[in-house]
């Protein structure tokens, strides 16, 4: 209803810009004695707003499907066949430019720069499987992300990969999470996108660096279950954490645990956790010593992490396109580059002042100089939050999918004598 | 009865209901904070004419492997000149439509005559690469009647425009849907 | 699903995955370029237009005198001499005369946005609006003021014989012919079949005119890259002039912009785009070159603007004192740059 109102301040502010313009005397093309009429260049417009409307509907669909093959259905054949059509959709149709992972970018710009509005539909696409994932786990991963499909159904030969390599390599998607956050705050990049691995197939087109990521991403993923997934997703991260606190989650089995150890093997992902065995008496002490002294580095670390992030704070900054230009110039100007390139040409041309692109290069680089102390600091909580959760001893009766590592992809039901026997009995 | 895992420990149930109650309240809040900011608005990639030096490197850095990016000619500005600067290589041999004096190397400036002395270019856009070679020659010499567009019934409307990123003048802005174009006879 | 694998194959593998992973890092670092500062455009999809700029230097007989002259005007559109050798400007809204060294002498405002100026034989200042011509005597007084026969006129050039006042007309493409009194007397240069006129091309806001000694009139025909010359009847005597990026053509749709009469009865002649101004003898046989893009600053062929009408100006106009020094004002910058006949090139041609 509100519709009318805000298409008229469009249309006035559209005026007002234009008015000006109009008032410049431009000079008119030739008044022909033929009844020659003069063209107008045509507009094609848009996408129409009721693809997007599907867009969000299919997600949604997806999502409830998704849950509902995880946790009811426990059918592993039918995830696939939901998760290859993600990946027809999402992937190959909308050539991956619906993109909930990549929306944390336009999220973080829309927090930080009160000029940019997010379109509602991105808004939904990160939301959505948020929501979903805090009642029913990560059924987005397991059969809606066209990322994840794509390397799921490549995995072929999947490497048992030890738990201190896997928690280490985890700290790298925290990184990158901190880095894409920090240059979208800032305008710099959405990196997230611009390194999107997958996205190449989508489309059939990337720039040779982009391929070359893209090829190696998915060898690695023949051997290595889900890389991007658990290791570099930045989204993936944050559904992990929702993922812990999840109302509904994947059980392996679908009543009770008879501890046959059938399903040690079952994960390519490293997500089943064993029973665990008391710890021995002595190592009670030692335990308590080890997490007194390691919440006591905790300062340390994100002390450390604050110092390393400040200090690397001017190369975070050299992504930002205004710093990059300052630096160029002023290459240029000291006579280090004694060619111009398109960018200075273009900046030159402009007629600004190098007063005032050097002074909003220094502001950009302030704010990189406290958003980089403040990543480098959550960082260096992370590091030492992780090392932290691996000094406590957390107490398993039977097999569990673990709660943040499981993307649901439903491989392991099969393995459960349980299951084979709930579904024998749900076919009488 | 349940079992008693770790999981159900009483407080450590507190702690989790707790913990998912304050999540689905804080992802509601933000994404209504969210959503009432950005009022439905929708947002497509365009080229600001006025900002654009025509490097070429919308034809190189599309994700589309034809780029989006395509010359658009304002009639309105164009002189229709015999001799036009964005149509001829700057030493034709003669003004003639032969390939050899045209400057566009895909032939996708079609050229028409409408009176004399006066010539229609119009854009052949399946043929347009987007390499922006006649918008130098239209602006260096002409009226700069001819200008490139991100055409929106190819462009995918990626997250982050790659063009966008290799552009050297910042030319490529966020534009509202309802204008999509930014026309330089408008 | 999961394989049992044999150690020293896991291994192997292992060592393959990452042998892939570290690749996939350094090639891509080290091919990753999101800046843009690689073209990988073929060569015969760009433009470029720095090899026309180039001009062999023996062929530049002028030199610049002192520095350029800044102005205060935001948009300047023309200059003239007046008899003391004074610079007067037009431009904004005004009139400003300056000496040699670029001191304001006086200002003149005007009631709307001026497009040319001119001396008459009597020294007073003719100056063109875009339909309206003023004429100031000496002190500045307005002694005479008249509308163009059209409502839409836009004129670009005025210029003046003892019985008359031309003004050249971009919009109508033709040259109005007043008596003293502002009384239309005659059209010249619109097309006319009948009379051998094939018409005046005016594809942007550049015509220029000029008197000359023979008392014919030189009427710059942009489109069709030729200077005519027209009785005051109108008739069209001959033309010279050429298209060509060469040194001796005028390059673009639309050249020359601007065009003064030397003492010798030489044009100087100024080009937008392709920014050079040069010099032509009597017979419109190309003499030699005032200054070229190096000279007067490089003007990319497509700038940054803020606003469309910055974007547009790129237009020169010139003038030439009686020791027929060349004073060319750069629209775009605001500055005046005085050229003479530089000593050794002189020298070498009297050789």
């Amino acid at each position: 209803m509100n519709r009318l109102p805000r298409i008229s301040i469009v249309l006035l502010l559209w005026l007002l810009c234009t008015v000006p313009a109009m008032s410049i005397q431009r000079f008119p093309p030739p008044e022909f004695e033929t009844d020659h009429t003069i063209p107008t260049a045509t507009q094609p417009s848009a996408r129409s707003v009721g693809f997007e409307i599907l867009d969000v509907a299919v997600l949604t669909a997806a999502l409830s499907l998704a849950s509902w093959l995880v946790l009811k259905k426990r059918s592993r054949r039918w995830i696939v066949v939901l998760m290859l059509f993600s990946l027809v959709y999402f992937g190959f149709w909308r050539k991956g430019c619906i993109c909930s992972i990549g929306a944390i970018g336009n999220v973080t710009l829309a927090i930080f720069d009160s000029n940019y509005a997010i379109p509602w539909v991105m808004l939904l696409f990160f939301f959505l499987p948020l929501l979903f994932t805090l009642f029913f786990g990560r059924s987005f991963c397991a059969a809606v992300c066209p990322l994840g499909a794509v390397q799921d159904v490549v995995l072929l030969r999947p490497l048992e990969i030890v738990p201190w390599l896997e928690t280490t390599l985890r700290l790298l998607a925290w990184l990158y999470l901190s880095v894409a956050v920090l240059l979208a705050a800032t305008g710099s990049a959405f990196v997230i996108c611009r390194y999107d691995p997958f996205v190449a197939f989508f489309r059939f087109s990337a720039n040779p660096a982009i391929w070359i990521i893209s090829f190696s991403m998915l060898i690695i993923a023949i051997f290595v279950g889900r890389p991007y997934c658990r290791f570099l997703c930045p989204y993936g991260l944050i559904l992990r954490q929702v993922g812990r606190i999840s109302k509904f989650r994947v059980t392996i089995t679908p009543d009770e645990c008879i501890h046959c150890r059938l399903c040690e093997g079952a994960c390519p992902f490293g997500a089943i956790e064993k029973p665990t065995v008391e710890w021995p008496r002595t190592e009670y002490p030692r335990g308590r010593r080890r997490l007194i002294t390691l919440i006591c580095l905790l300062p340390v670390f994100i002390a450390a992490g604050i110092w390393i992030g400040h200090a690397l704070h001017p190369k975070l900054a050299a992504n930002h396109p205004v710093v990059q230009l300052a630096q160029r110039v002023k290459l240029e100007q000291t006579g280090v580059h004694l060619e111009t390139i398109d960018m200075s040409k273009a900046f030159y041309s402009s007629g600004q002042t190098l007063e005032h692109l050097y002074a909003s290069a220094d502001q950009v680089s302030s704010q990189f100089a406290l958003g980089s102390a403040i990543m480098g600091g959550f960082l260096g909580l992370v590091i030492g939050g992780t090392l932290l959760t691996h000094s406590i001893f957390w107490k398993r009766a039977e097999y569990e999918a673990h709660r943040a590592g499981c993307v649901a992809c439903g491989r392991c039901y099969n393995y459960c004598p349980r299951h084979r026997k709930w579904l024998k009995d749900k076919k009488v | 009865m349940e079992k008693q895992t770790p999981d159900n420990l009483p407080r450590r149930r507190f702690l989790r209901e707790g913990l998912w109650t304050g999540a689905l309240a804080a992802l509601g809040a933000a994404c209504a904070v969210l959503l009432a900011k950005g009022r439905r608005q929708k947002y497509v990639w365009q080229i600001d004419p006025l900002k654009c030096i025509g490097c070429g490197n919308c034809a190189t850095h599309c994700v589309l492997n034809e780029s989006a990016v395509k010359c658009v000619h304002a009639y309105a500005m164009c002189g229709y000149c015999d001799l036009c600067t964005g149509y001829f290589i700057p030493e034709p041999k003669e003004l003639t439509t032969a390939a050899e004096n045209q400057l566009c190397p895909t032939g996708a400036i079609i050229r028409t005559f409408v009176e004399d002395p006066y010539f229609e270019y119009t854009i052949d856009e399946p043929l347009c690469v987007g390499c922006g070679k006649c918008v130098v020659g239209c602006n260096a010499f002409g009226n700069g009647s001819l200008f490139l567009q991100v055409r929106h019934d190819r462009c995918v409307n990626c997250n982050e425009c790659a063009i966008a990123v290799a552009c050297p003048s910042q030319a490529f802005k966020r534009v509202p849907i309802e204008t999509p174009y930014i026309m330089k006879d408008a | 699903m999961k394989k049992r694998i044999g150690k020293i194959q896991s291994g192997v593998l292992t060592g393959l995955v990452l042998a892939v992973a570290i690749g996939a890092g350094v090639a891509a670092f080290l091919l990753f370029d999101t800046s843009g500062t690689k073209s990988t455009l073929p060569p015969e999809y760009k433009y470029e237009i720095e090899q026309y700029a180039k001009i062999d230097p023996a062929l530049i007989i002028y030199e610049q005198v002192g520095d350029p002259i800044e102005t205060d005007f935001d948009t300047a559109c023309a200059i003239t001499l007046d008899d003391a050798g004074n610079m007067v400007i037009a431009g904004d809204s005004k009139l400003v005369k300056y000496d040699l060294a670029g001191k304001p002498l006086n200002e003149i405002e005007l009631p709307k946005e001026p497009t040319c100026i001119e001396f008459d034989l009597d020294g007073n200042l003719i100056v063109g609006m875009s339909n309206v011509i003023m004429i100031l005597d000496p002190q500045g007084n307005t002694v005479q003021e008249w509308s163009a026969p059209t409502a839409v006129s836009l004129q670009t050039s005025i210029a003046a014989d003892k019985d008359h006042v031309f003004a050249a007309d971009a919009l109508n493409k033709l040259v109005w012919c007043y008596d003293r009194e502002g009384n239309v007397v005659n059209k010249l240069g619109a097309k006319d079949p009948d009379r051998n006129i094939p018409g005046i091309v005016i594809p942007s806001a550049y015509f220029d005119i000029a008197t000359y000694p023979d008392g014919l009139l030189r009427v710059v025909n942009p489109g069709r890259h030729w200077i005519e010359a027209y009785t005051t009847d109108g008739d069209r005597e001959w033309y010279w002039g050429r298209a060509g990026v060469d040194i001796e053509g005028f390059s673009g749709c639309c050249n020359p912009v601007a065009l003064a009469v030397l003492p010798d009865g030489g044009f100087v002649t100024a080009e937008k785009g392709l920014v050079r101004v040069k010099v032509y003898d009597a017979d419109g046989e190309f003499v030699g070159v005032v200054a070229g893009p190096d000279q007067l600053g490089w003007i990319e062929p497509l700038r940054v603007c803020k606003t469309p009408e910055e974007c547009k100006a790129k237009g020169f106009d010139v003038a030439v004192d009686k020791a027929g020094r060349i004073y060319v004002l750069d629209t775009l910058r605001n500055v005046v740059r005085i050229f003479e006949r530089n000593k050794s090139a002189a020298a070498r041609a009297a050789r």
